[in-house]
């Protein structure tokens, strides 16, 4: 199974039997909350591409369509417990979320979307930072730094369903996430759609062919707005409390990393980037303080060696794996080494950044730490040198292997062509 | 019946340098019309004028009767005019099919929609096979056009020009960088896409203009000095003091 098949029924309906099986599987609360939110980050994802990966608008600010709709779903959900608001049922508000974002996308979008390029992305920039500000000055709204707390057990709705259990939420997320991606994959093949890929690639021309592009841009930011708030309202109901982190650049500079990493250029690439993420994000910030360093590492790495991301580096293999399966098998052993050896080097340069971050971040003056769950003193000469030596065998085996991995693969690619060319 | 374009007076400055220089021009109706000159005579810049890349510094430019003047340049396309560009200029990223299907996508009045297929709309598929059958793209059909051959992408360069249906289309060196054989292929489409449509065609090979255009106009430092068939053109003494020389005769 590969990534272009994410449209064949087979495929569709073992994505839906995973959404519903999962979380039957585990009974922790915390495996739950992490599935509710990649469900969230995955339809935020999958509204930033639209902007960056269909319509080539790089905004450093796309946080604030998800926040700004947050704060509105809470207000909506806590005036619909005081009856100051006609009832609607909580299985409806990422609606709400939605055409609070479309609103925020037409209104800000109409300025933004006038330029393209380095001029969106600062105005973008601009506008989050705006944002950011304005959580604070306007506090009847945003309610300072406090942010608004709401609660999302209203009363009793379909089949007895109250959402105040965590597993009835992320059942409202995957349903919702499952709307949202098919209705943002079925945009792609519109005339709008297609419009959209035509400014990204070459805006002047789209001017020669009878488009007005600030309106293609102004609509794509719009659109994306509009699945922006849906995520920002589901977020709202799953964390029950809207801050004003979530409109921050910080939130807006993640979901770009979530989406870059996974890919930009397949559909399927930003959901693969905000499971990852997200996944990563919840377990590792756990177990090492040093998470967003090793968060950046990757996203330098995926941006200087596959600029396409997991899914592109997926897609590279797509022809192999269209022309002859069997050639796949053959670059395994290559793979396996290569990975071998990156691990080895992983393992010893994490070693050294973790006893680094240790010392420099403890209070104590104590030296000793658990590395990899053995128990180490870092004021020693052997950790070190023994984490060196990892580092510079692995970097070593990875300077010897991977042009064999890159052999490997080209030879494939040859033989694959032959194959179809035959 | 309305001439197909026309130009009164027009001139164009760029700060205190003047390229083009108080222009009349008239492209009748289904008429290949050649615009030739020296390098930097200002035909690229005509060519932007006409079709709302620059804005004109004065004058009044006509299409089909109606003053298009300073209107934008998807505005012009609206009303009926296409262009090519010297530069291959087409969606790198996407398809042949898909190049071209954007093409057509505004003329069959599908606008910015977004609640419907492009791969359910009939006429604008026939329209797309249609142009890929008469500019020979069929076969490339499924290739990114970033990858297409040098001849092939200038090819879709036409081909994503007259999907629009436009009825004044205009070409800009159509046949530059062609080698010869390559060439009598670009010079055999063109004739075959002027049986419905005005064409307006600024072209360096002389062998190309002679041969294809009904009148030919020569731009001599902004200003057009001669317009004529092209046995007027040759005989023309002006013209061939300017520019032509002898090489031509």
């Amino acid at each position: 199974m590969t990534i272009t098949n994410l449209t064949k029924p087979g495929v569709g309906a073992t994505i839906i039997a995973l959404l519903i099986v999962l979380p039957l599987l585990t009974d922790s609360g915390f495996a739950i909350t992490v599935m509710s939110q990649i469900g969230v980050a995955i339809i935020f994802a999958l509204a930033f591409n639209m902007l960056l990966g269909q319509g080539g608008m790089l905004s450093f600010g796309h946080a604030v369509y998800f926040g700004l709709a947050g704060y509105v779903t809470a207000h909506v959900m806590n005036g619909m417990a005081n009856e100051d608001l006609p009832y609607m049922p909580v299985t409806l508000i990422p609606i709400v979320g939605g055409i609070a974002g479309l609103f925020f996308g037409i209104l800000i979008g109409f300025v933004s979307t006038r330029r393209a390029g380095t001029a969106f992305a600062m105005i973008s920039l601009g506008f989050a930072e705006l944002a950011t500000a304005l959580t604070l000055i306007i506090v009847f709204f945003f309610n300072g730094e406090e942010g608004v707390q709401t609660d999302r057990w209203i009363r009793e709705e379909w089949f007895g369903i109250t959402y105040g259990p965590d597993i009835q939420v992320y059942y409202l997320i995957a349903v919702w996430c499952v709307i949202a991606a098919i209705a943002m994959y079925a945009l792609t093949r519109t005339p709008f759609g297609r419009i959209s890929n035509a400014v990204r690639d070459n805006p002047e021309r789209v001017q020669f062919i009878g488009y007005n592009t600030h309106r293609v841009r102004w609509l794509a930011f719009s659109l994306s707005s509009f699945f922006a708030g849906m995520a920002g309202a589901l977020h709202a109901v799953n964390v029950e409390h809207v801050g004003f982190e979530t409109v921050g650049l910080g939130q807006s500079g993640v979901i770009l990393i979530m989406v870059y990493i996974g890919g930009t250029g397949n559909f399927a690439g930003p959901i693969l980037g905000a499971i990852l993420i997200t996944l990563l994000n919840s377990y590792l910030s756990d177990i090492t303080p040093a998470w967003y360093l090793y968060l950046g590492l990757i996203f330098v790495l995926m941006v200087m060696f596959a600029p396409g991301g997991l899914a592109g580096l997926i897609m590279m293999h797509d022809p192999i794996r269209r022309a002859r399966p069997r050639l796949l098998l053959s670059m395994l052993p290559a793979y396996a080494i290569a990975s071998a050896v990156s691990l080895v080097a992983l393992a010893g340069a994490i070693g050294l950044i973790e006893m680094i971050y240790f010392l420099s971040t403890t209070v104590t003056r104590d030296t000793a730490l658990v590395l990899y769950g053995i128990a180490l003193d870092a004021a020693d000469f052997w950790p070190w040198l023994i984490c060196l030596a990892l580092t510079a065998g692995g970097a070593y085996g990875c300077a010897r292997a991977y042009p064999c991995m890159a052999e490997a693969y080209n030879s494939a690619m040859h033989e694959a062509r032959l194959a179809v060319a035959s | 019946m309305t001439q197909a374009i026309e130009l009164s007076g027009v001139q164009k400055s760029f700060g205190p340098t003047e390229i083009i220089r108080g222009v009349d021009l008239t492209i009748e109706q289904g008429e290949i019309h050649a615009i030739i000159g020296p390098n930097g005579a200002g035909k690229s810049t005509l060519f932007n004028l006409v079709t709302g890349r620059y804005r004109v510094s004065r004058g009044r430019i006509q299409l089909n009767g109606e003053d298009i003047t300073n209107r934008s340049t998807f505005q012009i396309n609206r009303r009926g005019l296409a262009r090519s560009f010297q530069v291959t200029n087409i969606f790198a990223k996407m398809s042949v099919y898909e190049n071209v299907r954007c093409g057509a996508l505004w003329n069959l009045g599908y606008g910015y929609s977004f609640w419907q297929f492009v791969a359910r709309r009939r006429d604008l598929n026939e329209r797309t096979e249609m142009v890929l059958e008469q500019t020979g793209l069929m076969s490339r059909r499924g290739v990114p056009a970033g990858l297409l051959s040098y001849s092939d992408q200038r090819a879709l360069e036409i081909a994503v020009t007259i999907a629009g249906g436009a009825s004044v289309v205009m070409l800009d060196e159509p046949t530059s960088g062609m080698s010869s054989s390559e060439t009598e292929q670009a010079v055999a489409l063109i004739r075959e896409i002027s049986a419905t449509r005005t064409m307006v065609i600024v072209e360096h090979d002389m062998g190309v203009v002679f041969d294809l255009a009904d009148r030919i106009s020569v731009l001599v430092y902004g200003k057009i000095i001669a317009t004529g068939t092209p046995a007027e053109i040759r005989a023309d003494a002006k013209v061939q003091e300017a520019y032509l020389g002898t090489e031509v005769n």
